[in-house]
């Protein structure tokens, strides 16, 4: 049996684990005995690319099938400060898993700016978890948050941007009726604080996320990466999730209630 | 004595039921898709087959008790006309026979819908529509055939006579006592019905969507099959049963009025009492020409698929408007444009509660758009506002009825309020108009549960995103079409209800004459041949009257019989739901690789559930809404029955509108914000909207049609048992 590393956002850790990405993701969200379920965000890992890192053979050792032959579904090999110790062109696809174990596999690509919004929302998920509007485009903000040089910096991160529908242009007067962000007026606030004070680029508003990321929130797509290099992984157009990725989009429009 | 005109009620009988086999033919001719698709059409198909066997074998059961009970009361005690056994099970046989052919039509369409829908919408519409007229003209036809056998069978017991009216009174009053049988399969339908598909939504969205967060109609979901059962069984068989025993009760009570009017004149008392019925036979006829209308292009949107719709039931009601015209001109009726205008009242009405209804509950107005945005401070408000809104609703339906009772009182009654007789037939014959053009506003009834399942399949079967497309376009001119059908199926069964009312004191004289009581004594001493007396004398005798304790007793029970019934039906669905929840989590505790879609739940366990939680809980309110009317009748006797079938049409005509209104209008605002308004999906909002619409789904689909039968129901349980009323009574 194959085996494969995957990387978890939430929450972070490494695992290696002999189920393929989807069977992986499907497990995680609703396969595993301990019936804790919800959504999952990984990329899988090459792991010839960090042999230096972490002691790969833990898991030759550990990740083996059950004694029945069932392939063994996940092995733990590091849950702290994982990320900064991934080198970047180890990351190889992106999963995102529903509630109900739907998973979506997106390729990275090379990311092109494709409007000019003055305003941008980002959630970060590792290694922090707050919700940041800025007025920097993706690539700048990930720049300045990696900066170590500064004291609020972290080595990497993986964020995804949000949408902001009309805030991005007019965030004193833009319509909010499709965002489903909870204490909007803040929101709105923060936005109209970054562009009253221009030498402010970034405003926190949420500390900490918790909860699940809503996906149909997500606008462009992921980003890791630190100040020199980054990856991007697109999410899809709205058109190709209504038509080639339809249940994985009908499953991530389901409520739940947490 | 027979006219030419009568036969074309039997004829168009005939003529529905034709139409009705060829449609359903036409619909079986049609492909019913791929093996999946065939799969999922036969577990919902045996699922709603195994709930009606199920509901039948109890519904038999309670239907021989009662048969005894009428035979007993009848023959050894005489005290109830001897025919009402027979009628009353002919009555319910009918009527179970409607929502059987109606519902094995709907589950055999709904695959063929989605198969349809994948060449094009019109032919998608076509089959959907088509097999929901299906249901509406068995209703009409079956309900016509009824009416035209037994008028037949008693003329040859009870000669019609152009020189004596009392063989009409007892022909008409004899066969408005069918309409119990009727009644009682209809609350035992709706009831049922009702709790069983409330059960297995609320059931399986709560742990299907709310808690494993699984889409909606999505085959790893053991309540799904349920859900889409409960669609039929509620909305199809439910809703035809209900709408059933509308029509033959307001065809039946007018007769029974039309007789009672024209007593000194046997042969205008022939025509006014078949009026009714040629009025309902020439409905049909333009019915299935509305029918024929409705078509649509095959690049339609939402507004041209209603249009299209909308132009088949407005050409039939305009239709009918001259042909109702043309009917009575032709009897020649005494004040046949008087009449005739209280027909056109009825159909106003009609029209002015759906328009309503829609008002009220489509977030294209700002009523439900108010409700929406009250989620944005939470859950609480949207159910304070939703009430509220739901309350404000009743004031346009009760004042269009209100108006309607008046205007057409007075037209038939040439504007004089003490031509009581006249005026009362001209309430009945206003909820005949009203009701004219069943056929096919039950179609357009019928066609949302089909086009509900046919989504569902679409979705369960994995079709592409175009025809999902097209069976959600479908989907959602259903959900338009059933709350305007709910408004419509309230505001006639008020009216049949007050007809059902007048009707009540003939019954009262057919009782007392039975029991040998020739003359009416009045306490200042005068006495009057009960053959020969009016309403007012009956009124007077029994002292039915404000300031008679009696009445005021009957008024407080008959309101609170609304309530009470409201209050069991509701508690049913939660302890119905919480069953469900049970099996859900079950399955996917012990069945491993549900989730995961490697293992096919056990559908057939969740609709057992339903079926079972929903045959046990219908009992109780069904038997209650039996029991009180006898009860109340032999405690305080008639000015008691008189007080309690007003207060239960008073308030339950009120409730049914509150109920259906505000879950028609919860339902709606979630979807408003679905659309993407006040934060769209996941928002808190969202969230709060989702627990309104839970909170309204009994409302809507349960309590609030289950009003209509209840008031209707203790009218004719009141009329049936009028001859053990007036013969015994404690106070």
């Amino acid at each position: 049996m194959d085996r494969y590393l995957y990387f978890s956002i939430t929450p972070e850790a490494l695992i290696s684990s002999m189920l393929p990405p989807e069977d992986y993701g499907n497990y995680l969200a609703v396969g595993t005995k301990k019936r804790t379920r919800g959504q999952a965000i990984f990329f899988e890992v090459d792991p010839a690319k960090i042999k230096k890192h972490f002691p790969l053979q833990y898991i030759e050792e550990r990740c083996v099938p059950h004694s029945d032959g069932r392939p063994k579904a996940s092995v733990y090999l590091s849950i702290y400060r994982v990320l900064e110790h991934l080198p970047i062109d180890s990351l190889k696809n992106l999963y995102l898993t529903t509630d109900d174990g739907r998973v979506l596999e997106i390729e990275k690509t090379e990311y092109t700016k494709h409007h000019e919004d003055k305003l941008h929302l980002y959630q970060e998920f590792c290694p922090v978890t707050p919700r940041i509007a800025s007025s920097l485009n993706p690539i700048e903000f990930l720049k300045l948050i990696t900066d170590i040089t500064k004291p609020i910096s972290v080595p990497k991160l993986v964020f995804v941007e949000l949408q902001l529908d009309e805030l991005a242009h007019e965030p004193q007067n833009g319509n909010v009726d499709n965002l489903p962000y909870p204490n909007i007026d803040h929101l709105r606030d923060c936005l109209i604080g970054l562009r009253k004070k221009p030498d402010t680029p970034t405003k926190t508003v949420i500390r900490f996320f918790q909860g699940d990321l809503l996906f149909r929130t997500c606008k462009n797509g992921f980003f890791v990466g630190d100040k020199n290099k980054y990856l991007y992984y697109p999410f899809p157009s709205l058109e190709d999730l209504q038509n080639k990725y339809y249940s994985w989009w009908r499953s991530a429009l389901t409520l739940g209630f947490q | 004595m027979f006219s030419s005109i009568f036969w074309l009620i039997p004829v168009s009988s005939i003529i529905a039921l034709s139409f009705a086999y060829l449609f359903f033919k036409q619909m079986m001719k049609e492909d019913e898709g791929t093996d999946t698709m065939k799969k999922i059409a036969s577990y919902v198909r045996k699922g709603a087959m195994a709930y009606l066997k199920q509901q039948y074998k109890i519904v038999v059961l309670f239907f021989l008790i009662i048969t005894i009970l009428f035979i007993v009361l009848a023959y050894v005690f005489n005290l109830q006309n001897p025919w009402v056994p027979f009628a009353f099970i002919t009555g319910g046989f009918f009527s179970g026979l409607a929502g059987f052919f109606g519902m094995k039509t709907a589950t055999y369409a709904s695959a063929r819908t989605a198969n349809a829908a994948i060449k094009s919408l019109n032919r998608g519409l076509k089959i959907a529509f088509r097999s929901g007229a299906v249901m509406g003209l068995v209703v009409v036809g079956l309900g016509l055939l009824d009416i035209s056998i037994w008028f037949i069978v008693l003329n040859q017991f009870y000669p019609i006579s152009e020189i004596d009216g009392h063989n009409m009174i007892i022909i008409t009053t004899t066969m408005l006592t069918f309409g119990m049988g009727a009644s009682a399969q209809a609350l035992f339908a709706r009831v049922g019905g009702g709790i069983f598909t409330k059960a297995a939504d609320v059931g399986g969205d709560l742990v299907g969507k709310v808690e494993a967060g699984i889409p909606e109609d999505d085959p790893r979901n053991p309540a799904t099959i349920a859900d889409n059962v409960g669609d039929n069984v509620g909305d199809v068989a439910g809703m035809g049963a209900d709408l059933y025993e509308s029509y033959c009760g307001s065809i039946l009570a007018t007769s029974a009025l039309g007789a009672a009017a024209f007593l000194a004149n046997p042969v205008m008392q022939f025509k006014a009492v078949i009026a009714p019925m040629v009025i309902a036979a020439m409905g049909i006829l333009l019915s299935i020409a509305g029918i024929y209308l409705v078509r649509t292009k095959e690049d339609a949107n939402q507004k041209t698929l209603l249009r299209s719709l909308s132009l088949g039931i407005n050409a039939s009601s305009l239709l009918i408007v001259g042909g109702s015209y043309l009917v009575v001109k032709f009897l020649n009726l005494d004040n046949a444009l008087g009449i005739w205008g209280s027909i056109v009242i009825g159909l106003v009405v009609g029209i002015i509660i759906g328009k309503a209804t829609e008002y009220y509950t489509s977030h294209s107005y700002k009523p439900t758009r108010q409700i929406a945005n009250s989620s944005k401070t939470g859950p609480a408000t949207v159910i304070i506002s939703g009430l509220g809104m739901g309350m404000l609703s009743t004031a346009i339906p009760v004042i269009a009825v209100v108006v309607g009772i008046i205007l057409s009182f007075l037209f038939a009654a040439k504007f004089d309020f003490a031509n009581i007789s006249m005026g009362l037939y001209g309430i009945g014959i206003s909820a005949v108009g009203m009701l004219s053009t069943l056929g096919i506003t039950l179609a357009t009834d019928a066609y949302g549960p089909i086009a509900d399942n046919a989504g569902g399949n679409a979705e369960m079967s994995g079709l592409g995103p175009e025809v999902r497309k097209r069976t959600d376009a479908l989907d959602s001119l259903g959900n338009t079409t059933a709350a305007t059908g709910k408004g419509f199926a309230i505001g006639s069964a008020a009216l049949t209800a007050l007809a059902l009312l007048a009707s009540y004191v003939e019954e009262i004289k057919i009782g007392l004459l039975r029991i040998g009581k020739e003359i009416l004594e009045f306490t200042d001493g005068v006495k009057i041949k009960t053959v020969e007396a009016t309403l007012y004398d009956f009124m007077n005798y029994y002292q039915v009257n404000l300031m008679n304790p009696k009445v005021l007793v009957g008024i407080f029970i008959g309101s609170m019989m609304a309530f009470l019934f409201c209050g069991l039906t509701m508690n049913a669905v939660g302890r119905a739901s919480a069953k469900m929840v049970n099996e859900v989590r079950r399955q996917f505790r012990t069945i491993p690789g549900i989730l995961e879609g490697k293992q096919e739940p056990d559908y057939a366990e969740c609709v057992a559930i339903s079926t079972k939680g929903a045959q046990i809980e219908m009992v109780l309110p069904s038997i209650l809404a039996i029991l009180v009317p006898i009860f109340i009748g032999i405690l305080i006797g008639v000015p008691g029955v008189f007080g309690l079938l007003v207060g239960g049409l008073g308030a339950g005509f009120v409730l049914a509108v509150f109920m259906a209104n505000s879950g028609g209008a919860w339902d709606n605002a979630k979807k408003y914000v679905e659309e993407g308004n006040l934060g769209g999906k996941g928002s808190d909002a969202h969230k709060a909207t989702v627990i309104g619409d839970t909170v309204g789904d009994p409302f809507k689909d349960t309590s609030g049609p289950s009003l209509n039968i209840l008031i209707k129901l203790m009218s004719m349980v009141a009329i049936v048992m009028a001859g053990l009323t007036v013969a015994f009574n404690i106070l």
